[in-house]
């Protein structure tokens, strides 16, 4: 290997390898920029491009053809498992140490661009966050960098992608130590912060220093944020609807015997078909989310409350069939719909109250949507005070951003993001206890300096071996298959000890306990802790194909436990 | 601690034939067999700095209902004990992920690449990932059950070559079958003699090669149609570049494409410790 691949050995970074993890960081950090910037280029050259044809009756065809394009890009060309990516830079990161496959770099970027663009209700986030992190995981791989190493440049990916893409530096780096890490140390934040500037240079080089939702000034009164604790209500409801939604839909396309690409592509039709009544649920909808906050959504109570549920509906539909997208963007739109019929209802109850103008709210709704779904408070309100450019609605927003994310906490435990890994045991945290015994295996807890004896071996025999050995327990063996057959304890020989008259006539066989409860080597360490206290056991045999392979006991364990805790808490 | 070998069930006359030699593999190392029945077409593999996703042909999944009690009938009547993983992980739900901490795996043609690309004897990039990135070696297993009585290691001084020798005596001191030295020369025996006894291996050498076959002139064909026809074949990976491989083709395939014995091949991640 050349040496330049190992730039750990390099003079600079022997002295510090922060100074390594800066270094990497921006260069991830620019990657994933550039590849926010090429995808939301691709996006809006597509959308562009497939506008002239959206006025006429066929047009429910585009996001289905859309969709099955993405569907089959994902199955068929790049042969990914479909979804949206946050929940499996998650899962990458809680249990192999960040490894992502080298073709996530670019996979999710065409998918997406294909759904999003041809109308498809999802947003390009996800999917970048899903290409970043790729891209941070496949350069510590390339440089060999260690497991927590990749994690960080993992997290500068992610950092770098929402940071370019929102042209929003603070809400990239929570966003992914809020969602993606999990952990908030000295080691990781300083390489996340350069990466997340990294990103945002780049957007800014690119394609100009933009605030992306830009508002008039707002004049918020106490009045104001007392209604805002409704808003967070109301967002709170909305956030559990979509996840419900997204859910239910993917569980009835489930159930639908058809390839993948055709259910995308009926999915997809279904949107086509409720955007030629209500075109605003189609694409990202960031113009419509514009068009909110400044206060210029001339549409009724009515029409707004129903388009919010459609968003919900379309969103879906989109994701749940099988196109590729995320769900930060189609929260800003319902956010900001939910904010703005929330308004409308306030201004119609009391119609004599000066209240803010409806942007307020509609920018309130987005914090909301976003806190409640990601069950990320920090990351809904940093998010939204840096592509809203202001903090004049600091207040509202931290409120109701709790409130929202406290809420959805209660009815839905985990976030949308969340669920899956927590329902099957997979979001596993640093310094916690599954995270700390999953990182263990039993191969590297194997104490195979025991000695096995025969099941005809005489007692004599066996305590001649005693004699010599330190162990207490003793595998006992098939003389003829070597197949395991049970255990023999010292205990187990007390009684016979001291009473040399038996010694030729005890055979090991005898004596010993071959009902003894065994393990197997790929067996999880949690399940085996378990065992052993339940069944008050000290150390437990390994055994395979009725072989034995060695013993796993508890002070071996927890020694190496203290050691790994040590390892994932040292900052 | 015993070995383990990862054997990915084919359902098929083929999967049946490689069943066979994976079972004889294990019963002639004593180690223990473990299958995987694949339920989807694809599954990843974590190892300790990659992520390398196998990509199955569709007669992996052909009578899942079967697999396992055919799977069982060949292993019992091989001789071996199989056992069974069912993957505990998904990265996505279609997509499980199989552990690694094996000590061999077995890789058929198939697994890399399309069954056409069988009579060629293509090794394909998937398993070359594995074998690249993996800590166990890979058996490509013989088209047809074909019980191996010699072990023959390709030796061309290299790190893997290293490592292949080492395993060569490993497996020669399990099985006490004979052990044969292939050399395609590059430089002259002495300097081979010299990296030898500088890796610390001549005595052992001594001990448990029966012969040393040094070829300095021919041509590649020439040179395995020396190598027995019942040998298993044990060598290191060829890490010559993809551009080099695309230029002037990949020698790992060139010797697969010609011989059709079993072929264990040492990646530089696997440490051989004699």
């Amino acid at each position: 290997m050349k040496p330049w691949r190992y730039p750990a050995r390099w003079a600079l970074f022997k002295m510090d390898d922060r100074l390594l993890m800066m270094f990497i960081g921006a260069i991830v950090g620019t990657c994933s920029g550039f590849a926010a910037v090429v995808l939301n280029h691709s996006l809006l050259f597509l959308l562009e491009w497939l506008s002239q044809w959206r006025q006429h009756w066929w047009a429910f065809i585009l996001p289905a053809i859309g969709a099955a394009l993405s569907s089959l890009f994902l199955e068929k060309v790049v042969k990914e498992g479909a979804g949206h990516g946050v929940p499996e830079v998650i899962y990458s990161v809680s249990r192999y140490g960040g490894l992502i496959r080298l073709r996530s770099t670019f996979s999710r970027l065409v998918s997406s661009c294909l759904t999003i663009g041809s109308g498809g209700s999802a947003g390009p986030e996800a999917p970048v966050v899903m290409s970043g992190s790729a891209i941070g995981s496949n350069i510590a791989r390339f440089f060999s960098l260690n497991d927590r190493q990749r994690v960080t440049l993992v997290g500068c990916g992610a950092a770098g992608a929402i940071s370019s893409i929102f042209n929003a530096p603070i809400a990239g780096i929570v966003f992914t130590i809020e969602v993606i890490l999990g952990e908030w140390t000295a080691l990781n934040i300083i390489p996340i912060a350069i990466a997340a500037v990294a990103g945002t240079e780049i957007s800014r080089a690119l394609q100009g220093n933009q605030i992306v939702f830009s508002h008039k000034v707002f004049d918020i009164d106490m009045g104001d944020i007392l209604a805002s604790i409704g808003v967070a209500v109301f967002t709170a409801a909305a956030s559990i609807l979509l996840t419900h939604g997204l859910r239910s839909m993917h569980k009835i396309s489930g159930k639908v015997r058809a390839p993948l690409w055709i259910r995308a592509a009926i999915g997809g039709s279904m949107v086509g078909i409720i955007g030629l009544f209500l075109p605003v649920v189609l694409g990202e909808g960031y113009h419509s989310v514009h068009t909110m906050i400044e206060g210029n959504f001339s549409s009724g109570l009515a029409f707004v409350a129903i388009a919010c549920l459609t968003k919900i509906l379309a969103t879906s539909l989109t994701l749940g069939w099988g196109g590729s997208g995320g769900i930060f963007a189609p929260c800003l739109v319902i956010g900001s719909l939910v904010g703005l019929a929330y308004h409308r209802a306030l201004s119609m109850l009391w119609p004599s109250v000066d209240w803010v103008n409806e942007g307020c709210f509609a920018l309130l709704g987005m914090a909301g949507l976003i806190s409640g779904m990601l069950q990320a408070p920090l990351t809904g309100i940093f998010l939204i005070v840096e592509i809203t450019g202001g903090y004049a609605v600091i207040l509202p927003l931290i409120m109701v951003s709790a409130i929202s994310a406290t809420l959805c906490h209660y009815i839905e435990p985990s976030s949308f993001y969340l669920k899956e890994l927590v329902d099957r045991g997979h979001l596993l945290r640093p310094g916690t206890d599954a995270r700390v015994l999953s990182d263990l295996n039993i191969k590297e807890l194997l104490e195979t300096d025991c000695v096995c004896v025969s099941q005809n071996m005489s007692l004599r025999d066996f305590v001649k071996i005693v004699e010599t050995s330190r162990r207490n327990y003793y595998p006992v063996e098939n003389d003829e298959t070597g197949e395991f057959v049970g255990m023999l304890h010292l205990d187990d020989i007390r009684p016979y000890l001291f009473n040399r008259m038996l010694y030729d006539a005890v055979l090991v066989g005898q004596i010993m306990n071959p009902h003894v409860e065994t393990v197997l080597p790929d067996e999880d360490l949690s399940k085996i802790l378990r065992k052993m206290d339940s069944q008050r056991l000290f150390s437990m045999p390994v055994v395979v194909n009725n072989r034995f392979v060695g013993m796993i006991s508890k002070a071996t364990l927890l020694d190496k436990y203290r050691k790994e805790l040590m390892v994932q808490t040292s900052f | 601690m015993i070995s383990r070998l990862l054997h990915i069930f084919q359902n098929t006359p083929m999967g049946r034939e490689t069943l066979l030699q994976a079972a004889y593999f294990t019963k002639k190392l004593r180690a223990s067999l473990t299958i995987y029945i694949p339920r989807h077409i694809k599954f990843l593999m974590y190892f300790d700095n990659d992520v390398v996703q196998v990509d199955l042909d569709h007669s992996y999944l052909v009578s899942p209902d079967t697999a396992h009690d055919h799977a069982i009938e060949i292993a019992r009547e091989a001789g071996v004990e199989p056992s069974f993983i069912k993957p505990k992980h998904f990265t996505a739900s279609a997509l499980p992920d199989i552990p690694t901490d094996f000590d061999f795996m077995v890789c058929p043609r198939s697994i890399s690449n399309l069954s056409s690309k069988l009579g060629l004897g293509y090794i394909g990039p998937k398993v070359q990932s594995i074998v690249n990135t993996a800590n166990f070696p890979v058996l490509i297993a013989s088209h047809v059950y074909k019980p191996w009585k010699n072990i023959v290691v390709f030796f061309g001084g290299s790190a893997n070559a290293f490592n292949a020798l080492k395993l060569g005596f490993l497996i020669q001191n399990i099985t006490n079958f004979p052990l044969k030295l292939f050399t395609y020369a590059e430089t002259s025996f002495e300097a081979y003699q010299k990296e030898i006894a500088d890796q610390g291996v001549e005595d052992e050498l001594g001990l448990r090669v029966e012969d040393w076959q040094f070829f300095e002139s021919g041509n590649l064909t020439d040179y395995l149609y020396n190598v027995p026809h019942d040998a298993l074949v044990i060598l290191g990976a060829f890490n010559h570049g993809l551009i080099r491989d695309i230029m002037f083709g990949n020698k790992l395939e060139k010797i697969q494409t010609s011989i059709t014995n079993n072929l264990l091949i040492v990646g530089s991640r696997y440490s051989a410790v004699v």
